[in-house]
């Protein structure tokens, strides 16, 4: 089967027939170009909507208080709900596992000014946030220099900060803000680190600092503005069960009613996510219907070709017997043709595949659209699909040509 | 050379089966040019489908060169035809996309001769009958003359025992009839023993013998 007669037997009979050949050819390239660059687009989208959940992480359950809007208990509407230390302590109870949580105090409006080495001051506007440390992991943010609030800084209430990029760049430029001291409304912190968040441009303008630190310094009443609860790789019908289960609690211990939809806020990331999962499955399964269809078109146009290459061959299978061949070496020359056939023209659309999205996927950036890309486990699933219908597409033909006796397909008519 | 007995063969296609071959007694020494001649419909090309190996028959004998032919598997069919047999064909049946030098040099490459010695002896056979300078020429670029000595020399290329000829120069004006007709003769001459299958009368007049063929049985010459 592989010896070197055989092999080039069959590219001289491929090249033999130009025509045929780029017919073929044709077909099998565009079927796998078209479904490797729908799955690429598919991947664009994909990101696209994925970058959209990039701010926080998406299995995690956020909970704040509100202002009611039913009276309830002997309370009139339009009472602030306030979480407090007991709150939370209570809510952690709610949970079926607790794998990381943070607590936030969250401070809109802060002034934060760093007077650098030449005795000038330079400030500005900032948020600033109140942390434990898994909050990184809750609000994905990404550590640039330094460190994160860490568990001694909560419970010694240190004065220390992690900046964003923002307040590095209006405050430091240039110079290296590890160590610096900064004045947060006129409470002087250290900087221990500086962070980015890819997701959201708001994160960027403010400081982290320890939970504690912060509820001493604008929480004097002992206030919780929100806390984060992560439920790891629970199912989302678990979480939403949790999520319930928590607002009800909460609302109960709050004294809000049960039907008030603004008392308390439990915002169930998974279940948001799990839509925008089941939209994308579908978006997903549309693509596939399409390339798979793309991909069965050209499957059949090239059976079809084949099929019409051997039966125009009818006369020369017969010589070729006549002159000795047996019925597999036959078989064998016609399947190898044209599997040779589809993986040339089969790797010559993937190319091409490759080569658009690499080039273009750079020059797409929107919101909903980002970074489309090639599944190298697709491109080789069609390969795989093409070489398997050439391989059954050219066996057919050829097993029926080799049924005629010579003699009659020699005969003239 | 070749012995057949009693050779019986039945066509089947759906509810109908037809008998083409009823019985068929003949033998056809070494070194004979034997004719086989009979119209349509006598069961001429069944003959030499099974005379050729190319299909198998229901009753009776063959005997080739003294070997029994009965039971063979395709794959030993298709080596006793490379070893055995030659072929020459009505319209040539040469393969349209391969060189003359590459026609002949077909039943080499089934019978897995290196390339070089291939192409060496396909060169000689194309001299032998007289096209050595067309070797590089494509079917179409030849006379029908020309493309039946291709033919024959493909046949001879294998070194068999015997040439089955069908109808060869059923496609040739009479000039070129004689000349392919006295290329067959002389490599009669040469010891090949050849059964020329043809419904013409002056063909089969040049054949030391002709055996006719009605209904699926040999009628005369079955014999010398």
């Amino acid at each position: 089967m592989f010896d070197r007669d055989a092999w080039l037997e069959v590219a001289h009979n491929v090249l033999a027939h130009p025509l045929r050949t780029t017919l073929t050819g044709i077909s099998v390239a565009l079927g796998i170009f078209i479904l490797v660059v729908m799955q690429g687009l598919g991947y664009g989208l994909q990101n696209g909507v994925e970058g959209q959940f990039a701010d926080d992480a998406v299995n995690s359950i956020w909970v704040e208080g509100g202002r009611t809007q039913l009276a309830y208990r002997g309370h009139q509407p339009n009472r602030p709900i306030k979480l407090t230390n007991a709150d939370v302590a209570g809510l952690t109870t709610q949970a079926d596992t607790v794998p990381a949580s943070s607590r936030r105090i969250r401070l809109w409006g802060a002034e934060i000014v760093w007077e650098n080495p030449n005795g000038e001051n330079r400030g500005g506007g900032f948020g600033v946030r109140g942390v434990d440390p898994a909050h990184i992991d809750l609000e994905r943010s990404v550590l640039l220099s330094g460190r994160y609030i860490n568990g001694r800084d909560v419970t010694e209430s240190r004065k220390v900060a992690v900046v964003g990029p923002n307040i590095v760049r209006d405050l430091f430029r240039d110079v290296d803000p590890l160590g610096a001291f900064i004045r947060i409304n006129a409470v002087v912190f250290q900087v221990v680190g500086t962070f980015e968040d890819p997701g959201s441009r708001w994160e960027n303008r403010v400081a982290y600092i320890p939970f504690s630190t912060a509820q001493q310094l604008y929480r004097t009443d002992g206030g919780v503005d929100q806390v984060l609860y992560s439920t790891g790789d629970m199912a989302t019908d678990a979480t939403v069960a949790q999520s319930d289960r928590m607002r009800s609690w909460l609302k109960d211990v709050k004294a809000v009613h049960p039907d008030d939809s603004r008392g308390v806020e439990v915002d169930n990331n998974n279940e948001e996510y799990a839509m925008y999962a089941s939209i994308f499955d579908g978006i997903r399964l549309f693509i596939w219907g399409i390339g798979l269809m793309t991909l069965l078109a050209g499957a059949v146009g090239v059976a079809n070709i084949l099929a019409i290459g051997v039966k125009e061959r009818t006369k020369e299978i017969g010589v070729r017997k006549a002159l000795g061949a047996t019925n597999g070496s036959i078989v064998s020359l016609v399947v190898m043709e044209s599997t040779v056939l589809m993986l040339v023209s089969g790797s010559l659309g993937l190319m091409l595949a490759v080569g658009l999205l690499t080039t273009v996927a750079p020059l797409a950036d929107h919101e909903y659209f980002q970074n489309p890309q090639v599944d190298h486990r697709i491109a080789l699933f069609a390969l795989v699909v093409l070489v398997l219908v050439g391989l059954a597409s050219g066996l057919g033909p050829a097993l029926r040509a080799v049924a005629i006796r010579p003699v009659e397909a020699l005969r003239d008519e | 050379m070749i012995d057949l007995l009693g050779i019986t063969k039945t066509y089947t296609t759906g509810a109908q089966s037809l008998q083409v071959l009823k019985g068929v007694d003949l033998a056809v020494e070494t070194g004979e040019l034997v004719a086989i001649m009979g119209s349509s419909g006598s069961g001429k090309s069944t003959l030499l489908n099974i005379l050729g190996l190319l299909d198998g028959y229901d009753e009776g004998m063959y005997r080739l060169d003294g070997k029994n032919m009965a039971q063979l598997t395709e794959r030993r069919a298709a080596e006793l035809r490379r070893e055995m047999l030659g072929f020459v064909f009505q319209s040539f049946n040469l393969i349209g996309f391969k060189s003359a030098a590459e026609n002949v040099a077909l039943p080499l490459y089934y019978q897995k001769v290196p390339r070089k010695e291939r192409l060496r002896r396909s060169h000689e056979l194309l001299e032998r009958v007289g096209l050595l300078e067309w070797a590089d020429h494509l079917p179409s670029q030849m006379s029908g003359g020309q493309k039946q000595r291709v033919a024959i020399a493909r046949a001879l290329a294998a070194q068999p025992r015997v040439i089955l000829a069908d109808e060869p120069t059923g496609a040739l004006d009479s000039t070129t009839s004689e000349e392919v007709m006295v290329l067959l003769k002389e490599l009669n001459g040469d010891g090949m023993t050849m059964v020329v299958v043809t419904h013409e009368a002056e063909i089969a007049a040049e054949c030391q013998r002709t055996i006719r063929l009605r209904d699926g049985l040999v009628e005369t010459g079955a014999h010398v």
